[in-house]
């Protein structure tokens, strides 16, 4: 590292994407902080990976892997574009071994895609998920046209297990499981006098990670399921003592346990911040949980330093990354007369007036044109400044980047983590560009 | 009649992450969480103070709400305002025990040699149980003997001699506690050729705060304000923090929830880690010996909620010798006065725990935090001696 910088790479943003490039650098040995304003977006995500739910027809993508060359070449202006299928698959293969190393690992089925269940008792596909939505052995027991018990606990606000039944029976792929609901009560649960537990999923949560007494929540399980073999749960089940939790009901209902994510804030998403996080200090990151960069100052195309609004500190790198994410982290502003990058602002690519940031219909296909806004970068996810000049020290990675849509591209988490990844291998190539090999000369 | 200046509660979401997050509505259901304490039941409490319920006492002011919300709502401001001007207060005589710390600190270590060993018997635990509502037990902090201004006028003088110099808050803990730590700050200093004057000042406010006094704790800012104005008004001097609470409260509490002047010192306020941190950045760096030493860093909450924490990192990181562990972030649960309060004490260890075992689990040589009271607590919770940063700064500059 230079001694005039703090880091050799500081990140803006401390979500899915902040992490993913910030474990890389770390890992490449650079030092590495992170500026986040608050907690991310994973908060409220599936904490599934989605990394090509459907292809560039809104067909069902059976396998991201075969599908995205093919998915790049329809969209040269896609981040994955950016990326290229390659550093994409090797993006999720790095992910993949993080998260081993925190011992909390994430499932993929093979090369192809996943179900996971929502709340609504509708199907997603994604690529990755925690042990409780996906694994081998989940998908086995699927297969075998199980019973089917959803289950509640008493009280919880946010889950209604007769929606979600209603529509699974809807499905063609559970036509033939017989799907039960049911609801169970907690030991513990009881809140004391004057109690102010509000039961919502973190409550649950909470309550099972301080329970000495599993058995009594299995024989509760067990009794309400019925000959289900599969038991699904909102996902509530411990926020740090979940493995623990989830191997040890499996073991003692002999059901198959299943988590199914609910309303923010998504426990599910909360353990993989935990585990990214931790993993990111134990290789030695910085990471500042609350401050906000609120501006940069850029010289010959370069940016020297940015501003924070909380310590009011110039902070000084050798590489910058913005993954600041969109409108609601405020990584984008939009305002009546004008949409903007609010730290350096880059040039963006914005819908062409006003009036079509948004479709007629709240729930459409068709989604709504801001969704696609974002900061328009080139092959290196270098973006420009407002005057069209490149910067050559700044890398955008995640929800900031312009040209894609995750909710019906089924690529949100997909393109945090590649771009993250993409960010932080250019960061290396420029930082330590490979040396030219020596030719023989006179000694 | 309804303020209507003060709606930031329409910047929250209602994701409730605050909540999530929030050590004492995991310890305990009684407490509903920051979200429903704060932006929540404000929109009650502002049409009838009568809405103000005694669930709110059980916040500990650690802020970690405030350092996890997406939406950048200032949560502790609500919950505080509130307890300061609608609930009814309880435990007077308590809180005037815990909170005037410029009086029962000075009386106390006058007469720490009587204070300290009386603190240890149960008996006088058992009295200040009964009559105070101080939790039996807790581990009451030892007083030093006298006070660290009344010994640093004898190196007022010296401390002239220095070209540049550095206005030093050094609250009560070095004042009353710790006047090592007061004297590591001036060695420190000094090896970078930097002089040390202590302007006077009364307690920052923060245990006040806690208690709901806002009567006292104004008075005591806009002493402090005053004074550390005049000190600096005719230089480029900084005012340095060697506690993160103390920096959090001058530098935020007093202009927002307070809403005090603090224009006269605003770009003058730095913890002492960042002041050092930027020092050592631009070349003055003491020379300093290797420490061969295995260090676990606890950062405070407070320090976490005004984002300083990447500079003590970077000063630590500067020491030859230190090995550092950095712990994930989680609150002590002693939160200042909080875990000494007889109905708080166990919901304070509660809360620690998971910090304890994360210590046990690094098994450091020693652990370092910028708090004072995280200190107390963690050395009365685990078998760890925990030193703040510029105390082992120090150390590698004596031993060079």
């Amino acid at each position: 590292m230079n001694e005039s910088h703090d880091y050799d790479c500081l990140i803006i943003g401390g979500g899915l994407a902040g992490l993913t490039c910030g474990l890389a650098c770390l890992e490449a040995g650079l030092s590495c902080a992170v500026v986040s304003s608050g907690m991310s977006a994973l908060h409220f995500s599936s904490g599934s990976i989605d990394l090509l739910g459907y292809n560039a027809d809104r067909t069902l993508a059976t396998s991201p892997v075969d599908a995205l060359p093919g998915f790049i070449e329809k969209n040269p202006d896609h981040p994955y574009a950016r990326c290229g299928a390659e550093t994409i698959m090797e993006a999720m293969a790095f992910f993949g071994r993080e998260l081993e190393a925190q011992s909390a690992p994430m499932y993929a089925n093979g090369r192809e895609n996943h179900f996971h269940i929502t709340a609504m008792g509708t199907l997603k596909p994604t690529f990755l998920s925690p042990a409780s939505v996906f694994t081998r052995e989940i998908r086995a027991a699927f297969e075998k046209r199980p019973a089917i018990a959803i289950l509640d606990v008493k009280g919880f606000r946010d889950f209604h297990p007769g929606l979600a039944a209603a529509n699974l029976r809807k499905n063609k792929l559970f036509a033939d499981c017989p799907i039960t609901c049911g609801e169970i009560e907690l030991p513990g649960q009881t809140p004391a006098a004057g109690g102010a537990r509000d039961m919502r999923s973190v409550d649950v949560a909470r309550i099972l990670d301080a329970t000495t007494n599993l058995e009594a929540v299995a024989g509760a399980i067990t009794a309400a399921a019925g000959r289900a073999d599969i038991v699904a749960l909102p996902a509530f089940l411990g926020l740090n003592r979940y493995q623990e939790i989830l191997a040890g009901l499996r073991r003692a209902t002999g059901r198959l346990i299943y988590e199914i994510p609910t309303l923010p804030p998504s426990i599910l998403g909360m353990r993989l911040d935990q585990a990214l996080k931790s993993r990111f200090a134990a290789l030695g990151g910085v990471f500042i949980a609350r401050d906000t960069v609120d501006a940069g100052r850029i010289e010959d195309n370069q940016v020297i330093s940015v501003h924070t609004t909380g310590q009011k500190d110039d902070i000084r790198a050798a590489c910058y990354v913005l993954a600041s994410g969109s409108f609601f982290s405020k990584g984008l502003v939009s305002r009546y007369d004008r949409m903007f990058e609010p730290v350096f602002d880059c040039r963006l690519d914005t819908p062409p007036d006003g009036r079509s940031l948004s479709g007629a219909a709240f729930l459409s296909p068709e989604s709504h044109a801001f969704i696609r806004a974002g900061v328009i970068t080139d092959g290196q996810l270098n973006p420009q400044t407002a005057d069209g000049r490149t910067i050559a020290n700044l890398f955008c990675a995640g929800a900031v980047l312009a040209g894609y849509n995750p909710v019906i591209e089924g690529c949100g988490g997909g393109v945090a983590i590649a771009t993250g990844y993409a960010a932080a291998k250019a960061i290396r190539a420029r930082l330590h560009p490979p040396q030219p090999t020596a030719t023989a000369g006179p000694q | 009649m309804i303020d209507l200046e003060n709606t930031s509660f329409d910047c929250c979401i209602k994701c409730t992450i605050c909540t999530a997050y929030c050590p004492v509505a995991r310890a305990t259901d009684l407490y509903p969480g920051p979200k429903y304490s704060g932006p929540d039941a404000e929109r009650l409490r502002i049409k009838s103070p009568l809405l103000a319920d005694h669930s709110l006492s059980f916040c500990n002011n650690c802020k970690r709400c405030e350092t996890v919300c997406p939406s950048g709502v200032r949560i502790t401001d609500f919950i505080y305002k509130a307890k300061g001007s609608r609930l009814k207060k309880s435990h007077r005589l308590r809180d005037f025990v815990l909170t005037r710390t410029d009086i029962s600190g000075r009386l106390s270590a006058g007469f720490s040699w009587l204070v300290n060993p009386l603190m240890k018997l149960s008996v006088t635990r058992f009295f200040l149980s009964a009559f105070l509502a101080i939790s039996r037990d807790a581990v009451m902090p030892a007083f030093d003997r006298g006070t660290f201004v009344s010994g640093f006028r004898n190196q007022a003088k010296a401390q002239e001699g220095f070209p540049r110099k550095v206005a030093y808050f050094h609250g009560c803990y070095v004042n009353y506690y710790d006047h090592a730590l007061g004297n590591d700050v001036i060695l420190v200093l000094n090896a970078m050729g930097i002089g040390v004057t202590a302007p006077r000042q009364k307690c920052c406010g923060v245990p006040l705060i806690a208690a709901g006094n806002f009567k006292a704790v104004r008075k005591n800012a806009a002493f402090n304000i005053a004074s550390l104005g005049a000190a600096v008004a005719d230089s480029d001097m900084k005012i340095v923090f060697s506690s993160s609470s103390c920096a959090l409260t001058v530098t935020q509490d007093y202009p927002h929830l307070l809403a005090m002047d603090t224009s006269a010192i605003d770009d003058r306020l730095e913890l002492l880690t960042r002041f050092l941190h930027r020092e050592f950045a631009a070349g003055n760096k003491p020379a300093m010996g290797s420490l061969n030493l295995t260090a676990a860093y606890h950062s405070p909450c407070h320090l976490d909620r005004t984002g300083g924490v990447r500079h003590t990192i970077a000063v630590l990181q500067s020491i030859p010798g230190l090995r550092l562990i950095l712990l994930h972030s989680e609150c002590c649960g002693i939160a200042g006065t909080y875990g000494f309060k007889k109905e708080f004490h166990a919901i304070a260890q509660d809360i620690g725990h998971r910090l304890f075992d994360q210590i046990e689990q690094a098994n450091p040589d020693i652990v370092i935090t910028d708090c004072e009271t995280c200190k107390w607590q963690i050395e009365a919770n685990t078998r760890f001696p925990v030193r703040h940063p510029v105390s082992v700064l120090a150390e590698a500059v004596k031993k060079f």
